[in-house]
């Protein structure tokens, strides 16, 4: 057991879980003024695709992650103005922006990225460097821990906290309160709805955005056809098992990553001597979530003015 | 109805040219010739000798089976008011279901065929269940519970067909080969992939035309869709009527995905095509959800999807651009004809 379960492998599970703390925080924002957010799959793929782009046309990895966020905030502000604007059903247009992210990232890959691989030129990008500690380095833990995760990572363990704190400490986070749970009052106590409803589905394509520039200028180094592999879908699961609350979605895409890493090391190894099917390590996630749907574990109450 | 009708379908159509064009103008490949090509993807004309209207036609009634199936899912669910965006993992769980039965020894010739089917459709109805159960029972959003069962039956299926239903004659992640008796025959001798399937999927339509616009089951399950509180109200059975539509819908996805096993592959495998499940969606709202729309809508879905594929196989364009093509149908879609109601002020 010993070789199974150690510092790296929650080291490669704290890998694992960035992308999916940084999209499902992305999605709580949206959902916490009231707009339902299936697209953010669609917003992680376009954006690990932009950030290929931008890193391997400029050599700069801060480029990339621009253009990943940018693209992010397009599709994002598509979402917007489809459903405030045209009263667009949020899950359709949902459903239509992970298809377009689908469709556009690979046609653009093969237009722009696979000619040049066929050129013979590279599609490796220049990666963020590891993050270095100092002299945090030298304790056994955080070595274990920390050694080689890039600053997203890190940024991904901090956000949490800084989104509760802008969520229940300021006038701003009362306001988005105020929205998600009952918009028509809100806007009668002069709150400005629409403002904040933008602002909220703008801030899921930053981060859901940010989640795929993780996927090329953190982990991989290249983009690859349908790379965000559902990962916007487990965000949106950790969002929901997390109860809408940011410490609640962290911890839940916390331990979603865990079980893709544990589900990695195990690769054919047996447990207590018995072949654990990857395929279950891999379905819980989604499992646990239907089970939180259950309200076995508790009420869940999402947004009540949620899709409206 | 010039107006409300006409304007906005011929502007609709304007905007996915539009938006095809633009895809094709940026591959460098010359318009006029890549738009022949899709015509005769979708077609079969102008033929020429390697390709003509029998191999258009297998290609566009298949796909066209399966989306009809699929958009008829999409479609009862959201007549009552329920959005379904399962019918992928339903699909799935309906095609290894008639994998399972197909390759079952010792069933009787007659009854091998309608089993796998019935079974498929069956395993796509139980796959449904969770989600409107949670919906009706717990309030859990339907969206969010189906999300869910999609990746469930990926992972499920997946390991069926590695570990339990895996054929022992070799290593890949297959199931056997289904029994003659319980395949689908094609709808022509010189087809590879259009079976019979097409024929059941349209009969389906039409009964579910007559049963929603001529039955009281019908009339209760749309009235539940258009407000649910003034239905309660009126004295109907909105939660059962629910679990019914929607029990209807996972047993339509699962009939394709067994459709698709006993009529064009034979067996399930490893990245059994579900896309069809997402598709479906874009053939029910192009449909404005009505059953006997969905055929017409079908059919246009898979003629583009054929003469995109087909644009691929002859200048190596990438096939996306149908993937793009229906994205921006679905918004257009979306926002001309199915504005919300604006509630507040």
């Amino acid at each position: 057991m010993s070789d199974i379960f150690d510092a790296q492998l929650v080291g490669a599970a704290l890998r694992q879980a960035t992308p999916l703390i940084l999209a499902a925080l992305g999605g709580l924002m949206s959902e916490r003024v009231g707009v339902i957010n299936i697209g953010l799959e669609g917003k992680i793929l376009m954006g690990a695709f932009a950030a290929a782009l931008g890193a391997l046309l400029t050599g700069s990895p801060l480029v990339g992650l621009a253009c990943a966020m940018g693209v992010g905030v397009t599709l994002a502000l598509l979402h917007a103005v489809a459903t405030q604007e045209w009263r667009t059903d949020h899950i359709v247009s949902g459903v239509a922006i992970n298809l377009l992210a689908l469709g556009l990232s690979t046609y653009l890959f093969r237009q722009i990225i696979v000619p040049r691989e066929e050129a013979g030129e590279t599609s490796v990008v220049t990666m963020f460097a590891p993050v270095s500690l100092g002299g945090l380095e030298n304790l056994p833990i955080f070595n274990a821990l920390l050694k080689d995760q890039s600053w997203f990572t890190l940024f991904a363990l901090v956000l949490p906290f800084m989104l509760l704190t802008l969520l229940t400490r300021t006038r701003w986070g009362l306001q988005v309160y105020a929205v998600g749970n009952d918009s028509v009052k809100a806007r009668t106590m002069g709150v400005p709805v629409k403002r904040l409803r933008y602002l909220g589905v703008l801030w899921s394509g930053v981060f859901a955005g940010m989640a795929g520039a993780f996927l090329v200028l953190a982990a991989t180094g290249q983009f690859r056809e349908n790379m965000s592999a559902g990962r916007g879908f487990i965000a949106l699961a950790a969002l929901i098992f997390g109860r809408w609350h940011p410490l609640g979605a962290a911890g839940a895409a916390l331990g979603f990553g865990f079980f893709e890493a544990l589900q990695m090391r195990l690769q054919g190894q047996p447990v207590f001597g018995v072949q654990l099917p990857t395929d279950l390590l891999l379905m819980l996630p989604y499992l646990l979530t239907v089970i939180a749907l259950m309200g076995l574990l508790g009420k869940m109450k999402p947004p009540s003015d949620l899709g409206n | 109805m010039f107006r409300t009708r006409v304007l906005p379908a011929l502007l609709g159509a304007i905007i996915v040219l539009a938006a095809l064009t633009l895809l094709i103008a940026a591959t460098g490949k010359p318009l006029g010739e890549s738009f022949q090509i899709i015509l005769q993807g979708a077609t079969g004309y102008p033929r020429t000798d390697a390709f003509g209207p029998v191999d258009a036609w297998d290609s566009v009634l298949h796909d066209m089976t399966l989306l009809l199936l699929t958009g008829l899912a999409v479609a009862i669910a959201l007549q009552a008011g329920l959005f379904n965006i399962g019918a992928a993992g339903q699909l799935l769980m309906g095609a290894i279901a008639a994998a399972w039965i197909g390759t079952l020894t010792g069933v009787p010739e007659r009854l091998h065929l309608p089993l796998a089917l019935l079974v498929g459709a069956a395993a796509g109805a139980l796959w449904a269940f969770a989600p409107v159960w949670l919906k009706v029972r717990r309030g859990a959003h339907e969206v969010i519970s189906t999300i869910m069962f999609n990746y469930i039956a990926l992972y499920l299926t997946h390991w069926l067909v590695t570990e339990r239903l895996k054929d022992p004659a070799g290593d890949a992640p297959q199931t056997a080969v289904i029994a003659d008796a319980a395949r689908l025959p094609l709808l022509r001798e010189d087809f590879l992939q259009a079976s019979w399937g097409l024929g059941i999927a349209i009969l389906t339509a039409l009964g579910l035309w007559l049963v929603l616009y001529r039955t009281v089951w019908g009339y209760e399950t749309r009235a539940t869709g258009a407000n649910r509180d003034a239905a309660d109200a009126a004295g109907a059975p909105t939660a059962r009527r629910m679990v019914e539509a929607m029990l209807l819908s996972g047993g339509l996805a699962g009939l394709a995905g067994a459709i698709e096993v006993c009529g064009s592959q034979y067996r399930f495998f490893e990245g059994f095509p579900s896309e069809y499940g997402f598709d479906g969606i874009a053939v029910a709202l192009l449909a404005g959800n009505h059953p006997a729309v969905a055929v017409v809508s079908a059919w246009l879905m898979s003629a583009l999807r054929s003469g995109a594929y087909h644009l691929h196989a002859e200048t190596g364009a990438p096939k996306e651009i149908a993937v793009v093509a229906q994205a921006v149908l679905i918004l257009y879609v979306a926002a001309v004809y199915l504005r919300k109601r604006r509630v507040e002020g």
